[in-house]
């Protein structure tokens, strides 16, 4: 439930560099080059440096062994200043479905290269308008994919991608393509959060034979834990950037005098500061929880949609509260806030939005 | 084997043969003991159990053996608590006494005071009221007005205390008192003690709304206390009111554990009561997605009560997260009561008419009276106040 030292070191060190090298202008750079890159490949680089591709994985899958625990430590600095990376695409997402789901042959062909940065992979699940496993439609039947998927993060720079889908029996399966050669086809474009999504639509996609993640055997329960720690994930940046928001805003109220005083004087807006911060603390506590249940081998279907939900929910609230704490410059682009609130929005719909997670929750606490 | 493990070893032995097979049940409201002049046992084995643990001091276990007390360290006390908590063994003795007066009064009591009180709370002879809260003085504590004159050889107490719980079954009633009139409001405060059988002392019961009535309100009237029942220096009372706050969360959340708990899953009463469809759901989709949103907060209150504890274990203690806990703890019990009313229907809505179980009564009672959750102990606002300037250090 808390930080080890090497943890608590990584991400003192984390902080540090994102501080100073990742901060929101960085965001604003990439969002400016509508053509460019999904993120900055160069500071990408520099984490590659630091061995965050391999953070979580164990030491046998040539990970650094930090757990995910270390991966938490990452994604709630690099939330803080709403870093556009690779961390929930290809290592949170696409490391932990070729590393539950592969075969030792397949392990040993992607994995030295996904924890040592040479490649980038990233996964297709979602479809439509909403996030959701069980309306899924995409079939992987006779080695060929059928269907749509939207919102795919960092496609572009992708070397893999990795696509969920229906097999004939029902089950779910994972495809990996070389994104370069595959045929299928791809629509690139920028959400409100200044980063770059593709929609993909596969018709007759040919898989290699040999790239379905665990070769023919039912990787199902594999590839929903997979996704399990992809939605913790994001969960943990959105941790993150509602720390950052929070900060802001009391930094605002402390320093911005109306009628005399300091805004942070007046009551009201102590109040709903307070509890902006107990929720945080709430979550915090609860995307701990839920890290260190998987650090510790045991099953987090039911955390990830307890700690999703309750990110949506609060991340939602505490950058609405801050855009109307900041007055008049909090709904100008010019602030940050702004890009905090959208981020929130997008966010919100990736790997389920709170209404798929309470009843997914619901389902899972027998009610 | 390591002294603690040792300690263990005899502490489960001894545990195993002082405390009797009746005494190892869930505790029920009706035989708490609790202490005082005229303290009563339910049986045989409630007065054997707890005589056992009053005769070793284990009925306050850290607090020095000069004074009647265990005199164990607080790894020795955490054994006992958890060898207790193994066996299933029932409290001993309920007692203010034990959980907020007597802490203090080791702290800034004289020899004297100490020698005459603590053995009789260890051993459950005086039961201890509070008097803290008046009618014009609650969250601004420091307003109190209750005065206390100079006569010599005693002070003269007027006034009126609310609150006092259980002041009716009180022996001794520990109160802020205003000593000095004209210094700042809280450097004019002194703490005393006061035997609640001296004359022109008096106590009326207030009905809840919740039905109950161990909440009083206390009288003085022209009541002659001794001035050696003076704790802490003349005018620095709330030195020791401060002292004694510290232990009332800490006792707020024992009687919490303590308490007689009827547990009602919101899970299966809402299902009993709603019914279910085929594939075993709640019938009602805006009650079942409201039990998954709090359900999820109160699982996420529990991981901070975790965090917490693994953070104070790693001597990194943030001291901003016990700041939150009893704004967050109180509005999530209130929420889950105002759920199973929801899911009661009707039936929620009667104190004691056959028409209703009783489950239904409980939930009901409990609603009312957990309304004071968010009131007493520091109202919610008070609370967030707290937060605001000491976790957010937001400008005053």
């Amino acid at each position: 439930m808390i930080f080890n030292e090497e943890q608590s070191m990584l991400q003192d060190t984390v902080r540090a560099f994102v501080q100073e090298h990742a901060p929101v202008a960085d965001l604003r750079a990439v969002r400016a080059d509508v053509n460019g890159p999904s993120y900055n490949l160069e500071l990408w680089n520099q984490l590659v440096e630091l061995g965050l591709p391999a953070v979580a994985l164990p030491e046998q899958d040539g990970g650094l062994g930090f757990g995910y625990m270390g991966l938490l430590a990452v994604l709630l600095e690099t939330g803080k200043t709403v870093m556009a990376s690779p961390l929930v695409s290809s290592v949170a997402a696409a490391t932990s479905l070729v590393q539950l789901a592969g075969t030792d042959d397949q392990k040993s062909l992607w994995l030295p290269r996904l924890t040592s940065g040479e490649i980038t992979a990233t996964v297709a699940v979602q479809e439509g308008r909403h996030y959701s496993l069980s309306a899924m439609q995409t079939q992987l039947v006779g080695g060929e994919i059928n269907g749509s998927k939207s919102m795919v993060m960092d496609l572009a720079e992708a070397d893999l991608l990795i696509v969920i889908a229906k097999t004939a029996e029902g089950n779910l399966a994972a495809a990996v393509l070389e994104s370069s050669k595959a045929d299928f086809d791809a629509q690139r474009y920028s959400l409100m959060d200044g980063r770059k999504y593709s929609d993909l639509t596969f018709t007759q996609t040919s898989v290699a034979p040999g790239n379905i993640l665990g070769e023919g055997a039912d990787r199902t329960a594999e590839i929903e834990q997979a996704l399990n720690i992809a939605t913790i994930a994001t969960a943990a940046e959105m941790v993150g950037g509602a720390e950052s928001l929070i900060e802001r805003t009391v930094q605002h109220l402390n320093d911005r005098e109306q009628f005399d005083v300091k805004l942070a004087t007046f009551q009201a807006l102590q109040h709903r500061c307070a509890e902006m911060y107990c929720q945080l603390e709430l979550v915090k506590s609860a995307v701990f929880g839920a890290f260190a249940r998987l650090d510790r081998g045991k099953d987090i279907h039911k955390a990830a949609s307890q700690v999703k939900a309750l990110a949506n929910d609060y991340y939602q609230h505490i950058s609405n509260e801050a855009v109307q704490m900041h007055g008049g410059m909090g709904v100008t682009d010019e602030l940050d806030v702004g890009l905090y609130l959208k981020r929130s929005r997008v966010c919100n719909q990736l790997f389920g939005d709170a209404a798929y997670h309470r009843e997914r929750y619901a389902k899972a606490l027998g009610v | 084997m390591s002294d603690l493990n040792t300690f263990r070893e005899e502490t489960r032995a001894w545990l195993l043969e002082h405390c009797p097979e009746s005494q190892r049940q869930p505790i029920v409201k009706s035989e708490q003991i609790w202490g005082g002049r005229n303290r009563k046992f339910p049986s045989a084995d409630a007065q054997s159990w707890f005589e056992a643990m009053s005769d070793r001091g284990w009925t306050a276990p850290t607090w020095p053996t000069a004074y009647g007390g265990g005199g164990l360290s607080a790894e020795e006390a955490k054994i006992l608590q958890q060898e207790m908590a193994r066996l299933g063994c029932r409290p001993a003795l309920y007692e203010i006494g034990i959980w907020m007066f007597g802490p203090a009064l080791l702290a800034f009591g004289t020899e004297e005071q100490k020698l005459e009180h603590i053995p009789k709370i260890v051993r459950g002879e005086i039961r201890w009221a509070q008097g803290y809260s008046e009618p014009s003085a609650g969250s601004d504590l420091a307003s109190l007005k209750t005065k206390a004159e100079d006569y010599g050889d005693h002070f003269l107490v007027n006034g009126t205390k609310i609150w006092t719980t259980n002041a009716q079954l009180a022996d001794w009633i520990f109160c802020l008192v205003r000593t000095n009139p004209d210094a700042p409001k809280q450097q004019g405060i002194s703490f005393l003690l006061i035997d609640m059988r001296t004359e022109g002392v008096s106590v009326s019961p207030i009905e809840l709304i919740s039905g109950e009535s161990e909440f009083c309100q206390t009288f003085f009237d022209n009541v002659k206390v001794p001035k050696e029942n003076l704790v802490g220096e003349l005018n620095k009372g709330w030195d020791v009111a401060k002292e004694l706050l510290k232990h009332e969360r800490a006792m707020m959340s024992s009687m919490e554990s303590m308490s007689e708990k009827e547990e009602f899953s919101l899970v299966d009463l809402a299902k009993q009561t709603l019914g279910v469809d085929a594939e075993d759901a709640l019938n009602n989709a805006e009650v079942r997605t409201k039990i998954a949103a709090l359900d999820m907060e109160m699982q996420a209150f529990a991981q901070l009560n975790e965090r917490m504890f693994y953070q104070h274990k790693a001597k990194q203690s943030d001291p901003r997260l016990p700041l939150l806990l009893k704004h967050i703890g109180t509005k999530q019990l209130q929420r889950k009561d105002e759920l199973l009313l929801e899911i009661l229907g009707n039936k929620s809505l009667s104190w004691e008419s056959p028409a209703s179980s009783h489950t239904e009564h409980t939930v009901t009672r409990n609603w009312a009276f957990d309304k004071a959750h968010t009131i007493a102990g520091g109202t919610s606002e008070i609370q967030l106040n707290i937060i605001a300037k000491r976790a957010l250090g937001m400008a005053s």
